[in-house]
């Protein structure tokens, strides 16, 4: 009854749960009646997930005339390439991908050093006012990012940091997921491997460099996932803290094509089509970690 | 207390430097001083360890908390300085019918989509549960809205549900019906954005709600099972109790993310018509943007931390509630 897990990877945590949502199958299983009805509502779902997809990829592929046609060609023919020249030819839309990738690239492993650091010291050392942190830094966890938006705007601006990659790159790392994520995946970690380096006389900095990095890889995983996806997707701060066509990531600066009168649907639907590219291509390369990821936050309350 | 004694002769002081003869005839005041300066020590490095966390929690979190207060009580501030105008604001919004509507949208939109998306995604995951070939595949497919920025999610929701091009719209004509404004009727407006909203959280839901699932333990499934109970009855008796603390949390999540809905705003509608779809973080962009009133904004947001913080608090009340009986 049991299933192996054929990929021959590890699990991506030490988690139980994790490893047999991946790995093994539950006893008591379905009947082929239920198998059956199963697949056919699961293939539903899946079509209802990705027909949006589908039909504005197609419509990126119409010229806008030909929009408003009735009855609509599903598949356009010809194909039409228009909107994605204008895409790349009328805005920045190269330097906004490159904006947003730079962004998501850097706080992903800014985020993931910091992070590891805080799980390490929240988890295996001991100092005053350990508990008192910590709870502080589960509440910063009910505080709305759009909450203090407006401060956040006056700060930066007044560290003159509007439009700048600062701006986009140093707030967001006040995020604590990261620290609860690695405390509880090291505190799982044997102290021994630690206690014979420190008898060798290393340094914390050094063990935590040596030991603990190589062995918070799967949970380094999981957590970049997780940064990186939220950090791509982001959208009010840069939409509050730049205003120059240049600087604008690939959110907002599709989304602040809307003209006063005219909407452009071509730079629309091309714009939608593209900023899911970069996205795709990591989750295909990444698909396992990056499910586990964004369960993370979810498994290790 | 005891642990730190035995750190100090194994682990504080590194073996070459105090030979292990001499180690036994530390005096108690030697001792207590090598303790004390191995304790102050650990501290500090632990602290150290914390420091870049901390500093950004305190300047991008704390700050603009306090900050986002005193704001609320000044008037102005985009472009000149900011006045002190007491409590002018908080007055003010309670008498906004604006800031009341765009309260109650946000609630509105949030009793739609939370319930939609956290159901919707139960069923999937349930019957995910019940697959193992193509397993990964249809769990990808699912998945796969939650990768769109919301951004996207909203401007592939004008495509599906413009009045004449739209897909939905295209197929109602296709067989018979008449074509929706969604977007322009103040009635489906904000359950059309929902609808967006819950369209991208099935797959979230379904993933979470799975991982949830297979952590539960077989055995009383089985037991339940050979006792001739209806998978309905197993679900309801069985599944939803063990499930409560994670449903708990999984609204406290969706309570917290969903009520500042903007991004799907922001592009469908802009809070349009007729402010139909005007929510709270949209208004709070608008009064900094538009309005320029940075005193009011704050107070906006004030309200929006305090409307989270409760609910959050009493969600959490239940979970604890129950953990301890």
């Amino acid at each position: 009854m049991r299933r192996t897990n054929t990929q021959g990877a590890r699990p991506v945590t030490g988690n139980q749960t994790m490893r047999r949502m991946f790995g093994a199958r539950r006893v008591g299983q379905a009947g082929p009646l239920l198998t059956a009805i199963s697949y056919a509502i699961l293939i539903v779902a899946v079509l209802i997930a990705l027909l949006p997809f589908f039909y504005i990829v197609s419509t990126s592929l119409k010229e806008s005339k030909f929009l408003f046609e009735y009855p609509p060609k599903w598949i356009p023919s010809p194909l039409y390439w228009g909107n994605y020249f204008h895409l790349f030819t009328r805005v920045p839309f190269m330097r906004w991908i490159f904006n947003t990738l730079l962004v998501s690239i850097s706080v992903t492993a800014l985020k993931l050093f910091f992070d590891t650091l805080a799980g390490y010291a929240f988890a295996k050392m001991q100092f005053p006012g350990k508990e008192v942190l910590f709870v502080f830094v589960i509440a910063t966890l009910m505080i709305p990012f759009a909450a203090i938006l407006i401060p956040l705007y006056f700060m930066v601006r007044g560290m003159g940091m509007l439009n700048t990659y600062w701006a986009l790159i140093l707030p967001p790392l006040a995020n604590p997921i990261g620290i609860f994520l690695m405390r509880s995946f090291i505190e799982s970690l044997p102290n021994d491997l630690e206690n014979a380096a420190r008898l060798d006389g290393s340094s914390e900095f050094t063990i935590y460099r040596r030991i603990i990095l190589p062995l918070v890889k799967p949970a380094m995983v999981v957590l970049g996932v997780l940064t990186f996806n939220l950090q791509y997707q982001s959208f009010l701060w840069p939409l509050v803290a730049i205003s120059s066509t240049d600087m604008h990531v690939m959110t907002t600066g599709i989304a602040t094509q809307r003209g006063i009168t005219v909407i452009d649907y071509g730079v629309f639907s091309a714009g939608a089509v593209m900023a899911m590219v970069p996205i795709t291509i990591f989750f295909l390369l990444l698909q396992r970690q990056w499910i586990a990821g964004s369960l993370a936050g979810a498994l290790k309350q | 207390m005891e642990e730190t004694s035995t750190d100090i002769t194994s682990v504080g002081m590194p073996a070459a430097e105090t030979p292990r003869a001499t180690r036994l005839r530390l005096t108690p005041a030697e001792h207590r001083r090598l303790a004390h300066n191995y304790r102050l020590k650990r501290a500090l490095t632990a602290y150290a360890f914390l420091a870049p966390n901390l500093i950004f929690f305190f300047v991008f979190l704390l700050i603009p908390v306090a900050w986002v207060f005193w704001f609320s009580l000044q008037s102005g501030g985009v472009i000149g300085p900011t006045e002190f105008v007491g409590l002018e604001n908080w007055v003010g919004a309670f008498k906004d019918p604006l800031a009341l509507k765009s309260l109650k949208n946000s609630l509105e939109y949030a009793l739609i989509a939370i319930p939609g998306m956290m159901i919707l995604g139960m069923i999937v995951a349930l019957f995910l549960r019940n697959v193992l070939r193509g397993g990964a595949f249809l769990r990808a497919g699912v998945y796969f809205p939650v990768l769109a920025p919301i951004v996207v999610i909203g401007l592939i929701w004008v495509f599906m549900v413009h009045p004449d091009f739209g897909a939905l719209n295209l197929i109602a004509r296709a067989i018979g019906g008449k074509p929706l404004n969604f977007l322009g009727t103040t009635a489906l407006a904000l359950p059309t954005i929902a609808m967006a909203e819950i369209w991208r959280g099935i797959g979230f839901w379904a993933v979470f709600w799975l991982a949830a699932l297979i952590g539960l333990p077989a055995e009383l499934y089985e037991a339940a099972h050979l006792d001739g109970t209806s998978a309905w009855q197993r679900f309801v008796h069985i599944t939803l109790p063990l499930l409560r603390p994670t449903i708990l949390f999984g609204l406290v999540l969706a309570t917290i993310y969903n009520l500042q809905i903007f991004d799907t705003v922001f592009v469908m509608t802009d809070g349009g018509p007729a402010n139909s779809t005007a929510t709270i973080v949209w208004y709070i962009y608008r009064t900094l943007f538009t309005y320029g009133n940075v005193g009011y904004g704050a107070t906006l947001s004030f309200v929006l931390l305090i409307v989270i913080l409760l609910l959050t608090l009493a969600l959490m009340r239940l979970l604890r509630g129950r953990r301890v009986s």
